[in-house]
């Protein structure tokens, strides 16, 4: 079997705040294949986006990967030289993120900021660049491209904003794209758009992407495996059938059914209760106990372990036995 | 540019209002006859001086005559010296503009590099240096570090001259006495509004593409800095050009500022309008600049 594009195993980013230690991530572990749709869900602060920013080596102080490893084409980011993360980042590794209004520096051209990358990565000179760079507006559906090259961001519509964004991560022929939650600021039919179009983009390339969000309708849309993330960790793992069809976690289920659907009638919709708590506010034992409606004694006192209940299906919950996956076989689920 | 052609027309009435409250401050502030005559004048003389000088005249009138002369391009005749007021402004003007540029220059160049630096490694030492540099700086009184300067550099070691102006060595020890001061609180607002840029989204976007830190930092995020620190520096600019007169006197720099106070302390009316207006037009001109700049430094700034 082939190797995994990118592994990340057992992951620690942790938060030195002057309130205490933040385990922002705690004991992550994951693999995204080449050419596949990684989603991983779950609410504000359930560490999603420090995983992210993790593997494109973004982490800033007071944060840092205090533990495991993030093997991206079999060589670790952890610890590499800020010199060849470099090199990797925007080229190999691109990234968009979740606000198109401000990801974009108001006061360069949309073209400058396009070219930056492309001249870095790729060698290419300033008209040449240029060429590329139309190219890649032109590909991300944008009308007019050589004249919204030499454009200023706040001439563009969040949508159009956001087009850019995926033009300069794609200019280089990432073979990891990892979106922060792309469409979460955007009208809900540009949203559909944007979608469609990092799909195609993708399938032409066979780009893989680290897919964050928090919203499971754009999960059963684009992704082919789900990761559940719940205060820092993984709380379920599946391919994206499974998971909708079976979710082990109650807080997976919980997620499902507080969405509305369609061809249901509810009274009322329903939500898990509760908020996520503070960053120092999380139970002893299951992160999830305070919440959970199936929450037992055993719970309450030990953090549950890792527990593989189908094929690629993993959960991190007391209810489904006490089988310890052998973590170092965890890569290799798909 | 209709916006500018407004903004520069608008310049009449600003100047006009000021010539209004400067006139009346100096015809509160007394009769500069009783200055001009000897102490055993007889009152004969002074009423004589007075009718000569048009000073018996109600203030409406003084006023009146005074706007209509000035817009024929007279702006009267000092009373100490019985020259055009404004030629005498004008002799001063090339040293007053030139110690404002170098010191405006100097405090660029000291600000600039140590505002990013101690934004860049926030916390850091070399961010405590700069820090407390800044705060000595402020509080250092212009006068006490010029008298310092010139107690090491001139008299201890005859590096510069000790004062007056000529040659580009006699500039050097005036110029560092008021950029640092304008060093310190420049460094302060570089700092603070570098720190803000670098937390902005772009800056997040740059760095995942992967480049230097040198140009995440030069080119992203200090162009976004610039609008702040063009205000400050012609802010800075107008008040140098203004009020001078301390570090000026401490050097014996024939600047305007020495003017003025000489003036004023004459009742020298004609030259003390005279000052005030080409203070006023540099203050309105260095805005009107800055103004001009914010366009080409922010495209999201355009004036209709």
């Amino acid at each position: 079997m082939e190797h995994a594009l990118l592994t990340v195993n057992r992951l620690k980013t942790y938060f030195y705040t002057e309130a205490g230690v933040v385990p922002a991530v705690d004991d992550v572990s994951f693999s995204i294949q080449k050419g596949e749709i990684v989603a991983i869900v779950g609410e504000s602060g359930s560490g999603k986006s420090v995983t992210s920013l993790s593997v494109m080596g973004l982490i800033e102080e007071p944060g840092k990967i205090v533990g495991g490893e993030i093997l991206f084409a079999g060589k670790d980011l952890v610890g590499m030289s800020m010199k060849k993360m470099r090199e990797l980042r925007g080229n190999q590794l691109a990234m968009i993120f979740q606000e198109p209004l401000t990801s974009l520096n108001p006061v360069f051209s949309i073209g400058n900021q396009l070219a930056e990358s492309i001249r870095l990565h790729q060698k290419k000179n300033k008209r040449e660049a240029r060429k590329i760079g139309i190219e890649m507006l032109k590909k991300v559906g944008i009308a007019r491209p050589d004249k919204v090259y030499d454009q200023h961001p706040h001439a563009l519509s969040g949508g159009m904003r956001q087009r850019v964004m995926i033009a300069m991560a794609l200019s280089c022929n990432p073979q990891l794209l990892i979106a922060d939650e792309p469409t979460t600021a955007l009208d809900v039919t540009i949203q559909a758009q944007i979608l469609r179009l990092m799909k195609d983009l993708i399938e032409e390339s066979g780009t893989s992407i680290l897919f964050i969000t928090h919203d499971l309708g754009v999960v059963a849309e684009m992704a082919d495996q789900v990761i559940v993330m719940y205060g820092g960790q993984v709380v379920e793992q599946a391919d994206v059938y499974t998971l909708f069809k079976e979710p082990k976690h109650p807080y997976t289920k919980g997620l499902i059914d507080s969405t509305p659907k369609i061809d249901e009638w509810k009274e009322e919709l329903v939500s898990i209760p509760g908020t996520v708590p503070g960053p120092f506010e999380f139970p002893e034992g299951c992160k999830f106990a305070d919440r959970c409606p199936f929450v037992m004694d055993k719970c309450k006192a030990e953090r549950p372990t890792v527990t593989k209940v189908g094929k690629g299906h993993e959960v991190r919950c007391w209810l489904h036995g006490e089988k310890v996956v052998d973590l170092n076989e965890r890569a290799s689920f798909t | 540019m209709n916006y500018f052609l407004k903004r520069i027309l608008e310049i009449i009435p600003v100047l006009l209002i000021i010539t209004f409250i400067v006139f009346t401050l100096v015809f509160i502030a007394g009769d500069p006859v009783a200055l001009l005559l000897p102490e055993d004048a007889t009152t004969e003389d002074i009423a004589a001086l007075q009718a000569a000088l048009g000073l018996d005249d109600p203030f409406y009138v003084q006023y009146g005559r005074y706007v209509m002369n000035m817009l024929q391009g007279d702006f009267g005749t000092s009373f100490r010296y019985g020259e055009d007021a404004m030629l005498l402004v004008f002799e001063r003007l090339p040293a007053t503009l030139e110690l404002a540029i170098a010191s405006i220059l100097v405090a660029i160049m000291i600000a600039i590099p140590l505002g990013i630096w101690s934004a860049t490694k926030k916390n850091s030492s070399i961010d405590l240096v700069a820090t407390g540099a800044a705060v000595l700086g402020k509080a250092m009184p212009n006068f006490w570090l010029g008298i310092m300067l010139i107690l090491i550099f001139s008299v201890t070691y005859s590096i510069f001259p000790v004062s007056g102006r000529g040659s580009f060595a006699h500039l050097i020890l005036p110029a560092i006495t008021l950029g640092t001061g304008i060093a310190a609180e420049m460094t302060r607002l570089i700092r603070s509004s570098m720190l803000e840029t670098l937390g902005q989204d772009y800056i997040r976007t740059a760095k995942s593409k992967g480049l230097r830190t040198g140009i995440v930092v030069y080119k992203h995020a200090f162009r976004n800095t610039l609008v702040p620190v063009v205000t400050i520096i012609a802010l800075q600019t107008s008040t140098l050009i203004g009020g001078t007169l301390i570090t000026e006197t401490v050097f014996a720099w024939p600047g305007i500022g020495q003017l003025l106070i000489q003036a004023v302390n004459n009742r020298d009316m004609a030259i003390v309008q005279a000052c005030v207006m080409v203070i006023a037009f540099f203050v309105i001109v260095m805005n009107l600049i800055a103004d001009f700049l914010y366009q080409l430094l922010d495209p999201r700034i355009r004036y209709k």
